[in-house]
């Protein structure tokens, strides 16, 4: 066919290179390095820190984060139990460093998307090429009357894993027996779907030791939740969920479970139908994206639009929304997610620095919940992009829940896994 | 900007033109990839396919100290390949897979199919390399022309219980991981093994050739100077025992070592005729058996003095005790062991030299003569504008029948004869075929003797009686009488001494001396062949009073006479008759009975004027033959000169290219 | 114009194919997603998880397809698996047998792993060949215990498929060294790091 011999391809297909890239992409001949700044150190933000860097080497990249250290939200139920201390959940940023990440302890107070850079408290500006914005989850502190982050000094949220998931832990320890915890769930969409669940059965598996005539009841806004079926399948065979001595209940939307107001004095809690007295409350109040996204203009509704073939924010170019702030229906605001958005936007951020269109994207999300000592469940789902309709969907015929029938050995093994999750998660951030 | 705008466009055009076109060269030339993944190592970059190497095939097939394995239904299967001899053989370079074209996996994930084509691959080599300067791959021309060799023989036909398979293929017979080159040990070995590779499928064959002697210093002595199954057999040219090709190939072969028995086997008859290419006589495995073949001192051996005899009767049904003294290897040119054999070639090879010999140098010295003649003017000249009128009649038309017929006959016989005799030649097998084979020729050589001898025997009653009817006018040495007289003596010198230009040319009265010699010849022939022909005819039969050599001695003399007679009949009398200057090209006088008389005149002046003195010269004058009967005397002269030069030239050709 | 317009059919025909091709996600994307239970480059930091770089490739294609086909059991795998066409898992085979495999450390009991090593070299080298270290058999050297563990438990209790072959030598080296015969092969894995 062709009668040209390698020299001749490497001459012509050099020169074509050369044209075409002269002509469309000047900036690739200056070889500039490329500055990312990465605003938060959750998830979302130290895997887009690390995967960028291990992706293009030659890209500079800036984590600006308020905390010295990361403190896991997922896992942190652990502690309630007893099974696991803050202190295993809490990693410092060394691991990114030596990937070649900065780390600027500081608090963002605005991203200027015109100026492309970022303001800190501290006075500071970081001007960015891509600036990736994973900033978490904030409350909505006036949805229940009478809660507000005092209050929550007291009566914890526990929602951030920090001092006040210590605070509930200590409260559950200090409770006489026979004492009543409420936990109170939001309204979706909130941050890791089965946490408030998962949150009962692992305050209950501390008190079937220690105080088995305690009990926990959940106040919940909604009628459904997240593994639903898995939950209460898991909570009676454990706690007696459906029995009358059963030390979990749960009261749905139309049993009456949304709360309205709490009195912090008497910890009395109002709900659309009565009141609830408990010895311990621990409130998870309604959320939206984090307060950064707000001050930078990133936000429709409580959440931050995104393109989800690069998670670039659809209201201001070249900034990135990832993980629990962004708006990437159908995926739910978790860890996995996060981890998994976070590669897709750092390997869209590193092929436009090279001039090439972004890859198709691919999602995952796993996450377990762990009810007992033996007894694990998850839900997994493998997530592709419909360009159409901007919607990331979970691929037919694949991903679920374990299933209703394993064998205790099977529960057994999902602790297990679970915990490779947890370690491997946070290895892949920041290890 | 209209011719801008369609510029920029053409140009744009040229650049997703070639990027179209450089696309598909540069996924030619770079590595496969998936979904952006390069093939992992241990994968082909170019095919994705997985690289085994060697050593991990040898992990399982390389542990001497697991030599078989156990298949999931329980058979076990013999797995060892020797990782020495396989670096040794020719194939030590080459991997596994390249072979093993089938095995993706390793651990086999399923029991694999053990499938390997060796010829492809052979070929491809071939085709690349044929041309190659240092020559390491010249020996796969050898294997090419083995492989063709191969897919006509009877192993790559489909078997008889199981067309999805050839009777035998490569690695039947080749332990491909043991090959070696030219000169090779490895050779060496798989030449010692070859027997019981061979039975691995001949079993029968095996036990037989157990017991040979060939088997014997083979399998016992290692002695792999002897026959093993290739030898005889060949190695790829192998056919259908029971086939023609496949008997004459073996009988080739046994010769390959036994020279002397090959040579002296094919100067019998059962050898004449199995070189014209047919396989109706002995061959040597029908006597001294194929596979089980052993020393005639051997008690088992067919050819021992015990069983012979029962040997020969396999074909000479009605054979008798005389029959083992036949020599089936009788040897003229020896003279320890064959010295009446001897005794006859001597006899019979001085006869034919004597004879030729001296008719030759007799022709030679006539030519000599009557050339010399004519350069000076001389001699007999015929006057070609006066063409003679009157003829003498010099033969009756039962002469010229008898000898139109002999002629016939003695030609038949000795072109069916000489095939034997030359069945080296190619002429004879070609004549062979066209008769329809050796016994079809049989049958023809036999019926032109009988007509032969019953020419011979009617001529005999005719002269007899014609004798006996002039009993009493007849003069034993008159002047028409053919007995030899001391006139002929006188002549012969005579004509010496004219050949010699020493006197003049003698004259004859009705029959010269050669005439003479021509006629009374063929009586010492027809006692000679005749004789030894009828031993040969009918061997049970001679068998009951003759003993066995003596078809050795009549196979000879039946020969070397027929020989002969047929290299005189066809140079020395068609001279005398016909190619001498005085009658060239042809006489036709004995097909028409008349000779010119001025031609008898100077032939037979003698006669010629004791038949004018006597007056009875007029009773024999004719006139000049018919048109019709000299058109056709001369075309049967000539058809019949030509067959004969066609025969002389035959009869040299194999004389000239005989091997002994 | 007429003659530009064909020349920009003719120029989008001849692009169509060279760019329709994007449909999957890279080999190297659709592998980053399984990071968060695998380890970054399919390097697992345990406990129990199984590390997966360095994978022989189409042993990884028969394991993902064993799940998508739930012909192996399994707790998550399986939901997963059938996610993927094979095309894409041959990508993901490719990537992760390119990634060198990092091994962490683990406990172990050297007692057992010192005859584990014997039966290993006895019952096991042919296939899992230099003490089980990555290759076309999988990969046993330092792999996670727990891992190995529930592996073990699923052959013998016939919840996933024996290897040709494998079961005879499982069965053979239970029948010679007990029931310590295979939690000593494991701690001789584990003890691999």
């Amino acid at each position: 066919m062709s009668k040209f011999n390698r020299r001749d391809f490497i001459r012509w297909s050099a020169g074509i290179t050369l044209a075409s890239g002269s002509l469309g992409f000047p900036g690739l001949l200056l070889a500039a390095t490329r500055k990312v700044v990465i605003v938060g150190g959750g998830v979302g933000g130290c895997t887009a820190a690390k995967y960028l860097r291990k992706l293009d080497p030659n890209v500079e990249v800036t984590l600006i984060e308020t905390k010295k250290a990361y403190t896991s939200c997922f896992m942190s139920n652990e502690v309630l139990s007893g099974d696991r201390t803050l202190e295993s959940l809490t990693f410092d940023y060394e691991g990114l460093k030596r990937h070649g990440v900065n780390i600027v302890i500081d608090r963002v107070t605005a991203i200027d998307p015109a100026k492309k850079s970022v303001a800190t408290e501290s006075g500071e500006t970081f001007a960015y090429d891509a600036c990736v914005v994973s900033p978490g989850v904030d409350f909505k502190w006036d949805a229940i009357e009478g809660y507000n982050a005092e209050v929550s000094e007291t009566i914890p949220h526990a929602w951030f894993a920090g001092p006040q998931t210590q605070t509930l832990r200590n409260q559950i320890e200090s409770m006489p027996e026979g004492g009543k915890v409420i936990i109170v769930a939001p309204p979706n969409p909130y941050k890791c779907p089965p946490g408030p669940y998962e949150r009962a059965a692992q305050i209950a598996m501390y008190c079937k030791h220690h105080k088995p005539k305690a009990k926990i009841l959940i106040l919940d806004p909604k009628d459904r939740f997240s593994k639903q079926g898995l939950f209460r399948q898991g909570w009676s065979k454990l706690y007696g969920f459906g029995t009358e001595n059963s030390m979990i209940e749960w009261v749905g939307a139309a049993g009456g479970g949304t709360v309205e107001a709490i009195d912090p004095s008497t910890r009395t809690l109002q709900a659309e139908i009565e009141e609830f007295q408990a010895d311990v409350i621990n409130i998870i109040p309604p959320q939206k994206a984090g307060k950064v996204a707000f001050a930078s203009d990133l936000v429709e509704g409580d959440w931050c639009p995104v393109d989800k073939l690069t998670f670039e924010s659809t209201r201001h170019p070249d900034v990135y929304v990832l993980g629990d702030a962004s708006s990437a229906a159908k995926m739910p605001k978790s860890a996995y997610a996060a981890n998994s958005q976070a590669k897709v936007a750092a390997a869209a951020i590193v092929a436009r620095f090279n001039g090439q269109s972004p890859g198709e994207p691919t999602f995952v999300n796993t996450c377990y919940s762990i009810l007992g000592e033996e007894h694990g469940i998850s839900v997994a789902a493998v997530y592709t992009l419909n360009r159409e309709s901007n919607t990331i969907l979970p691929i037919k015929g694949a991903g679920g829940l374990s299933p209703m029938d394993a064998s205790e050995a099977q529960r057994k093994r999902e602790v297990s896994y679970a915990h490779s999750w947890f370690k491997n998660v946070i290895d892949d951030m920041m290890g | 900007m209209k011719y801008i705008a369609s510029r920029s466009s053409v140009w744009f055009f040229f650049f997703l033109f070639t990027l179209c076109f450089f696309t598909p060269v540069q996924s030619a030339e770079s590595e496969l990839t998936i979904l952006g993944e390069t093939p992992p190592p241990g994968f082909d970059p170019v095919t994705g396919e997985r690289i085994i190497p060697n050593e991990r095939c040898l992990t399982c097939h390389g542990d001497a100290h697991e030599k078989t394995d156990t298949r999931d239904d329980g058979t076990i299967v013999d797995i060892y390949a020797d990782p020495e001899k396989m670096e040794d053989s020719v194939h030590g370079e080459q991997a596994c897979t390249n072979c093993h074209a089938t095995i993706d996996r390793v651990p086999h994930r399923e029991a694999p199919d053990v499938v390997v084509g060796c010829v492809e691959c052979h070929r491809e080599t071939w085709d690349k390399h044929r041309n190659d300067p240092e020559g390491k791959y010249e020996r796969l021309g050898v294997v090419m022309e083995t492989i063709d060799s191969y897919y006509d023989s009877i192993h790559a036909r489909p078997n008889r219980h199981d067309q999805s398979e050839t009777n035998a293929t490569c690695y039947d017979c080749h332990e491909a991981h043991d090959i070696g080159t030219l000169g090779s040990h490895q050779r060496a070995e798989h030449r010692l093994k070859n027997p019981e590779m061979c039975g691995e499928c001949h079993r029968k064959e095996l036990n037989e050739y157990k017991e040979s002697v060939h088997g014997k210093a083979v399998l016992e002595e290692n002695d792999s100077e002897s026959a093993v199954c290739s030898d005889c057999h060949t190695t790829h040219t192998i056919d259908d025992p029971d086939s023609d090709k496949a008997k004459l190939s073996i009988t080739k072969n046994c010769g390959d070592c036994h020279k002397e028995a090959q040579r002296t086997y094919f100067d019998s008859y059962h050898g004449q005729v199995h070189r014209l290419g047919y396989t109706n006589t002995a061959k040597c495995h029908d006597c001294h058996s194929g596979h089980s073949v052993k020393g005639e001192d051997d008690p088992t051996s067919e050819i021992h003095a015990n069983n012979r005899l029962e040997n020969c009767r396999v074909c000479h049904e009605d054979a008798n005790e005389n029959f083992l003294t036949f020599w089936p290897h009788g040897d003229a040119d020896d003279r320890e062991n064959y010295p009446g054999l001897w005794f006859f070639k001597i006899f019979m090879q001085m006869l034919i030299f004597s004879v030729m010999a001296f008719f030759w140098v007799h022709v030679f010295m006539w030519l000599y003569r009557e050339v010399m003649d004519r350069i000076q003017g001389k001699g007999f000249i015929e006057d070609l504008n006066k063409p003679d009128v009157v003829y003498f009649r010099r033969f009756p038309s039962v002469w010229r029948w008898i000898h139109g017929l002999f002629a016939i006959s003695t030609m038949t016989l000795i072109l069916t004869g000489t095939t034997l005799l030359f069945a080296h030649t190619g002429w004879a097998k070609a004549v062979v075929v066209l008769l329809g084979g050796p016994e079809m020729e049989g049958i023809i050589h036999r019926t032109a003797a009988v007509i032969w001898l019953g020419i011979f025997l009617a001529h005999l009653t005719i002269a007899i009686s014609n004798i006996w009817s002039k009993r009493d006018s007849f003069k034993w040495f008159g002047s028409t009488s053919m007995l030899p007289n001391w006139k002929d003596w006188d002549d012969l010198k005579g004509m010496f001494k004219w050949f010699l230009g020493r006197g003049p040319r003698p004259e004859f009265t009705h029959w010269t001396y050669w005439q003479k010699f021509d006629y009374w010849a063929p009586f010492w022939g027809a006692a000679i062949i005749g004789s030894s022909g009828i031993m040969l005819f009918a061997p049970e039969a001679t068998a009951i009073i003759l003993p066995g050599w003596m078809f050795n001695i009549a196979t000879l003399v039946h020969a070397e006479e027929a020989l002969l007679a047929a290299i005189f009949l066809n140079s020395v009398h068609f001279f005398n008759v016909h190619f001498r200057p005085e009658r060239f090209p042809m006489s036709t006088t004995i097909f028409t009975g008349a000779i010119p008389i001025e031609e008898f005149k100077h032939d037979h002046r003698l006669e010629y004027e004791r038949l004018v003195e006597s007056g009875e010269l007029d009773s024999h004058l004719v006139s000049r033959p018919s048109r019709r009967a000299d058109l056709a005397a001369s075309f049967i002269t000539t058809v019949l000169i030509m067959a004969g030069l066609a025969l002389l030239t035959l009869v040299l050709i194999g004389l000239m290219t005989s091997p002994a | 114009m007429r003659y530009n317009n064909n020349i920009a059919i003719l120029a989008l025909l001849m692009i169509l194919p060279a760019f329709s091709q994007a449909e999957s996600p890279s080999g190297q994307a659709l592998a980053f997603t399984c990071a968060g239970c695998h380890g970054t480059d399919g390097s697992s930091v345990g406990p129990s998880s199984p590390s997966i770089a360095g994978m022989d490739p189409d042993v990884f294609v028969d394991v993902m397809k064993g799940y998508r086909e739930d012909r192996r059991n399994s707790t998550i795998m399986n939901r997963i698996a059938k996610a993927y066409t094979d095309e894409q898992l041959r990508g993901m085979a490719w990537f992760f047998a390119k990634q060198k495999l990092q091994v962490s450390s683990q406990k172990y009991d050297p007692q057992l792993a010192v005859v584990g090593e014997k039966l290993h070299n006895k019952y096991c080298n042919k296939c899992h060949e230099k003490g089980g270290a990555a290759g076309d058999s999988g990969t046993l050297a330092g792999q996670w215990m727990p891992y190995l563990r529930y592996s073990m438990a699923d052959y013998i209790d016939g919840r996933r498929p024996y290897p040709r072959k494998m079961k005879r030598k499982v069965d053979a080296v239970i029948e010679a060294e007990g029931t310590d015969a295979v939690p000593a092969l494991i701690h001789y894995y584990g003890s691999q790091q």
